[in-house]
């Protein structure tokens, strides 16, 4: 079963619409027993990276998440579901992340007159492949709303990367979790590819 | 008119541009499908794509089937190279021609196949040509919607999500670019972009329901099904020759060498050069009649330009052939007219409104195209039933 964490922050039905255009019978989350029913997991990305995570820990969803990204179970983060991916983040007040990749969550420096947040689509440009990934070519555009970008300890967790003035990272991974930056529900036909390849993805990569 | 310096095709071809030295983007493509696709991988995904499906379901695939050479030929080739199962499926779109029908029945019975063929409600076609031909110039939109269409709803009732249609469109236009190097997904992103017009079928009934009694569930052959239903079925939707090169001249060799298949006279085409073309409808004379009134050219120019680009004519050749046959009018004209129920004059004046620049059409002194030999058997409308049936004279 898919599921799509709703802790009733922000709107999480175009994800819902997205995956089940895509052909499959996703569920909304919004208790951590529900989670062990799961075969994948969606954290779907709006609201501010600080409380979000207090919400969390208020319904006793933060341990929950880390021990079914420890069980393997393949998850998807989406936007702030990204970077909640990440050990910390400081929009809102520094907090702690899930941790599930070495990282943090910084406030993106404009440059060159572009304006923040980055809003619309840019162009993802691969520097690894990811199974999540397949059959999207690098340099395909994707729809982007953020202020906030990740920063990976280890290269080896970039998947991508988009140009807005810096090299922004956007697409990260660690075993069996995965984070974009962009939404993939707001992304047309890549995006509905990418969303299906993750429901078809076991995790392994 | 600009015309492609290699080609011939001028600028009012759909999709088309030129590069400095006047080449088209079509003629450019082609080197690529010749010198960069690797085919030999292509052939090896279309053997992997085949076996994933195979022995799983009713059928291993669909095959959408008018029995033109390109159907035709797929259908031969997946069963001979594949000893595949498929499913043909037949969208009629009321207009097939005699050796048309023989050639099929030919095929079916020397390959062994299943068939299903389908027949939408002709009083309904009629009204459906005229709407689309006074909205867009282009009175086909029933069949083209239909043959691309009807097959993904047998493909959804049987539970069979392999479909394998046959030419892929980079061989005539740049909406799928061969040098993307990608298999052109048959899907409804496609339909919506070249195949529908821009009409969609529940577009299409709210444009005719209020003079013609028409139940909506008339218009689900030519709606496109919803894509739920279609990824749910794990449908992939592909051309054969996207996995293959596509070489029509040699592919009807073997057709007819292997199954029989005979080409056929097409109104307004050189009988002798291209016997193999769209001997599918009789409406085909009436179609390159309006695409020569809106763009000044037709498929004498389509059929030269892929022979150009192949080296198979000599340019001299292709511009006498283009300059002894294009710009007739068919004998079907008159038949067409009846089923709409329209004058000629009313018949000029809606597709002049559809001319695509810088092509001025000249309505007046055109010759006729000559008869072909099934002509006189073609479908005549009775005088009474003439025209559209309009809602308030039910």
């Amino acid at each position: 079963m898919i599921g799509i964490l709703n802790i009733g922050l922000g709107n999480v039905q175009s994800v819902y619409n997205a995956i089940y255009e895509n052909g499959y019978d996703p569920v909304f989350v919004n208790e951590p027993a529900a989670l062990t029913e799961l075969s994948h997991f969606i954290l779907p990305g709006v609201g501010n990276f600080n409380a979000v995570m207090q919400r969390l820990e208020q319904l006793a969803f933060v341990n929950a998440i880390e021990n079914l990204i420890a069980s393997g179970t393949p998850t998807l983060g989406i936007c702030l579901g990204m970077q909640l991916l990440a050990t910390s983040g400081v929009e809102g007040g520094q907090s702690n992340g899930l941790n599930a990749i070495n990282g943090k969550v910084a406030a993106i420096t404009p440059q060159k007159g572009l304006r923040v947040p980055h809003v619309g689509w840019n162009e993802v440009n691969f520097c690894q492949a990811h199974p999540v990934f397949e059959d999207i070519k690098s340099g395909r555009d994707f729809y982007f709303v953020h202020g906030y970008h990740m920063i990976c300890q280890h290269s080896d967790n970039v998947i991508a990367s988009t140009d807005y003035g810096d090299n922004l990272t956007c697409v990260i991974a660690n075993k069996n979790v995965v984070g974009v930056q962009f939404h993939p529900e707001k992304s047309q036909k890549n995006g509905m590819q990418l969303l299906e390849n993750f429901c078809e993805w076991d995790g392994l990569s | 008119m600009q015309k492609c310096t290699a080609c011939n095709l001028p600028e009012t071809y759909e999709t088309i541009e030129f590069d400095e030295n006047g080449v088209c983007n079509i003629c450019r493509q082609k080197v690529f499908k010749d010198e960069s696709i690797d085919w030999k991988k292509r052939a090896e995904m279309l053997a992997r794509v085949v076996e994933k499906h195979r022995g799983k379901y009713e059928y291993d695939c669909i095959i959408p089937f008018s029995g033109g050479k390109d159907s035709t030929y797929t259908l031969w080739y997946l069963v001979k190279h594949f000893n595949i199962r498929p499913l043909v499926v037949q969208f009629n779109h009321g207009f097939m021609r005699d050796t048309l029908l023989e050639n099929n029945r030919r095929t079916f019975k020397k390959l062994g196949v299943d068939v299903v063929s389908f027949t939408p409600n002709w009083k309904l076609v009629k009204r459906l040509m005229l709407e689309a031909l006074v909205r867009k110039g282009d009175f086909c939109w029933h069949c083209h919607t239909g043959i691309f269409a009807y097959p993904m709803h047998v493909a959804l009732k049987y539970q069979v999500p392999l479909i394998f249609w046959g030419e892929p469109s980079s061989e005539y236009t740049a909406y799928y670019n061969y040098e993307d190097n990608e298999v052109e997904q048959v899907d409804e992103t496609r339909f919506n972009r070249f195949i529908n017009l821009g009409i969609t079928a529940e577009d299409m009934y709210t444009m005719i329901k209020d003079d013609y009694q028409c139940d909506p569930r008339e218009l689900i052959p030519y709606t496109y099904p919803k894509l739920r239903d279609l990824k749910k079925l794990k449908y992939q939707s592909v051309c054969l020759g996207s996995y293959i090169p596509w070489d029509v001249k040699s592919n009807t060799k073997t057709i007819e060498d292997e199954l029989g298949w005979r080409g056929d006279q097409v109104e307004g085409m050189p009988w002798e050069e291209y016997s193999y073309e769209k001997i599918e409808c009789s409406m085909q004379g009436m179609r390159d009649y309006i695409k020569y009134l809106k763009r000044g050219y037709s498929r004498v120019s389509q059929m030269t330009a892929l022979d150009l680009r192949n080296g198979r004519i000599a340019k001299e050749h292709a511009d006498k052939l283009i300059a002894d046959y294009e710009g007739r009018k068919p004998p079907s004209l008159a038949l067409f007219l009846e089923y709409l129920g329209i004058s000629e004059d009313q018949f000029n004046h809606i597709v002049a409104k559809t001319v695509v620049p810088p092509f001025k059409p000249d309505f007046e002194g055109m010759e006729y195209a000559s008869k072909t030999s099934d002509f006189d058997r073609w479908y005549r409308e009775d005088p009474q039933d003439r025209g559209i049936i309009a809602k308030n004279s039910l």
